[in-house]
This record gives C-alpha cells, structure tokens and sequence, in this order.
C-alpha cells in the first residue's frame, strides 16, 4: 500500500467519524496537526486508532496514547511502519 | 474459543469481598439507603458487563456507589495520579483501573473493553473528579461511551444523595440504562458519541430532582 492511499484511506475514516469539521478534514495533509487544526479530542484520537485497526487490518501497541501522535503524518508513518 | 468470565470466587477478589461482606451490615443500619427509580425499567437488576456513572461530589462516593448497586462487585475507574499515590495500595487491592485523565491510552480502553465483555460492572464518574461546584455538575467525558462501544455494553446512570447531618439517609435514584450501540450502531461519528455524553448528564440532572423530590 502507497502512502497516499494510506492518506487516502485516512481522511476516508476521519470524515465517517466526525461530521463536525468536515472542511478541515477533507484538505487535510500529512502537516495537519490532529489537536491544533483537526480539532482532535484524546477520544477522537482512539477513536480514529479503532478505526484504522479495522480498516487497514493492524494492531497498535498498547502503550499507544493520544500523545503520540501530533501530526497526520505521524499516524502514516506509524500505519506504514505496521504494514512493512 | 474459551469465553472469558469474571468467576464467582477468585482470591484476587479476596480483599475485595471482604470489605464488602464485614461492611455490608454498619453500613446499611449507618446510610439506611433508600432507592427511588426512572422508571418500572430501570428497576431491573445490572446482569453481565455494563457501565454505571454517578454523580461525584465527596471522597466517598464509591461506597456509596457499592450499596446503590449491592449485589455486584464494581470495577471502578480512578486517575492515575490517585492509583500511584501512597494510598494506591489500598486502590490497587480493590482492583481499580487506572486512568491517564491527560492521555487516554489504548492499553486502557482495551483493558476496560476486556472487562465488561467478560462480565464486569465499570463504575465511574464522567466528570472525571469531584465536582466542586456546590451541587452543579461539571461537563461529563465522553471516553465512557467509546468504553461503552468497545465493550458492547449499556451505560446506566444514578444519582446518590445524603444530606448533610450524619444521621440522614443516603438516597439514590436509578436511571434507565442508554444502550449507544443500539441507538447509533457499532460505529457512530464523533458528534453522537458527545451528544451521548451530554445526553447522560442531562439525565442525571433529571435524577437529581427526581431524588431531591423524595422523603
């Protein structure tokens, strides 16, 4: 799988999830910081990770929080890591 | 593949049932709770996993919590910071879940997810710490009702009330229990899942009057 289809496949979860900020969520990039200008919660944060398990068919370690990931592009890297 | 369940005895319940069993008889003649219901639906007992909220306003409340909801063990969740403290032994003995307030881990939600599938009741206060507010209730978390979708499970809500003399009675009002899965579907968006959250504080505004309106 390409990073852009994981992009993709990406915005394709966040805007099934959240229909309160679908403008940001449609142009968002791999830039886009997930609290600042998605308007991501730590709950929305897990539940985008429950998400991606299910569509991408991965696990995330347990010790995962809604820390570590400050960008869009965080969370392809860690997808990207996951599927190698 | 084998379905996990909590057993009737265990012996990490031990220390558990022990407090529960030794304090049951002063505590019912000290609170005499008295229990007031929504509705003839909300009177039926809590079987299987679910998730039970109340109002928090003293330190006590989770034994107050234990008498609304007698005949079950409680799995409650507590803050992290309260878990690792000095007293957290007595915390960890009594099998709380601790909680990262600040970062929400995975590792707890699946843990919490993993308990009321096989069975347990998870208590908690969505305001995730005592509300100071004279009575008013801070805004409610929405991690329950995620807790709540990964686990499958109905979200029940009470309210407890004890006024302020020592002899009064501890009152407690039951809710009828939300089940999110069956109102949205195992997957709804962001937005119903807060509307859901808000939804249950709004509820235990109305038990609220419901038990102040009791003798």
């Amino acid at each position: 799988m390409t990073r852009s289809e994981i992009i993709e496949g990406l915005r394709d979860i966040l805007l099934a999830a959240d229909d309160r900020n679908t403008a940001a969520l449609a142009n968002c990039s791999e830039q886009s910081r997930l609290m600042a200008d998605l308007g991501f919660s730590s709950v929305s944060m897990l539940y985008m990770v429950i998400a991606i398990e299910e569509k991408f068919g991965i696990r995330f370690d347990d010790n995962v929080g809604a820390a570590d990931f400050a960008t869009l592009g965080d969370v392809v890297d860690y997808i990207e890591k996951k599927l190698a | 593949m084998k379905k996990a369940s909590n057993p009737l005895f265990s012996f990490k319940y031990l220390f558990y049932d022990f407090v529960k069993v030794t304090s049951a008889l002063p505590g019912l003649l000290w609170f005499r709770p008295k229990w007031v219901y929504e509705s003839p639906e909300a009177r039926r007992k809590i079987r299987g996993g679910a998730i039970l909220i109340a109002n928090h306003e003293r330190f006590f409340d989770p034994i107050y919590v234990m008498f609304a909801v007698w005949y079950r063990r409680h799995r409650f969740v507590c803050s992290k910071e309260i878990y690792n403290s000095k007293g957290g032994w007595f915390f960890r003995r009594f099998l709380c879940i601790p909680v990262d307030r600040e970062n929400f881990a995975l590792s707890t939600l699946r843990q919490i997810a993993g308990e009321i599938k096989a069975g347990s009741l998870i208590s908690m206060f969505p305001e995730g710490h005592i509300s100071l507010s004279d009575g008013k209730m801070d805004a409610f978390k929405s991690g329950m009702v995620l807790m709540a979708l990964q686990g499958s499970a109905p979200i029940i809500p009470i309210y407890m009330k004890r006024g302020a003399h020592f002899y009064n009675r501890l009152r407690i009002a039951v809710g009828e229990r939300v089940d999110v899965v069956a109102r949205y579907g195992p997957r709804p968006t962001m937005s119903q899942i807060e509307e859901v959250a808000a939804q249950l504080q709004r509820k235990e505004e109305e038990l609220k009057k419901l038990v102040e309106s009791t003798r």
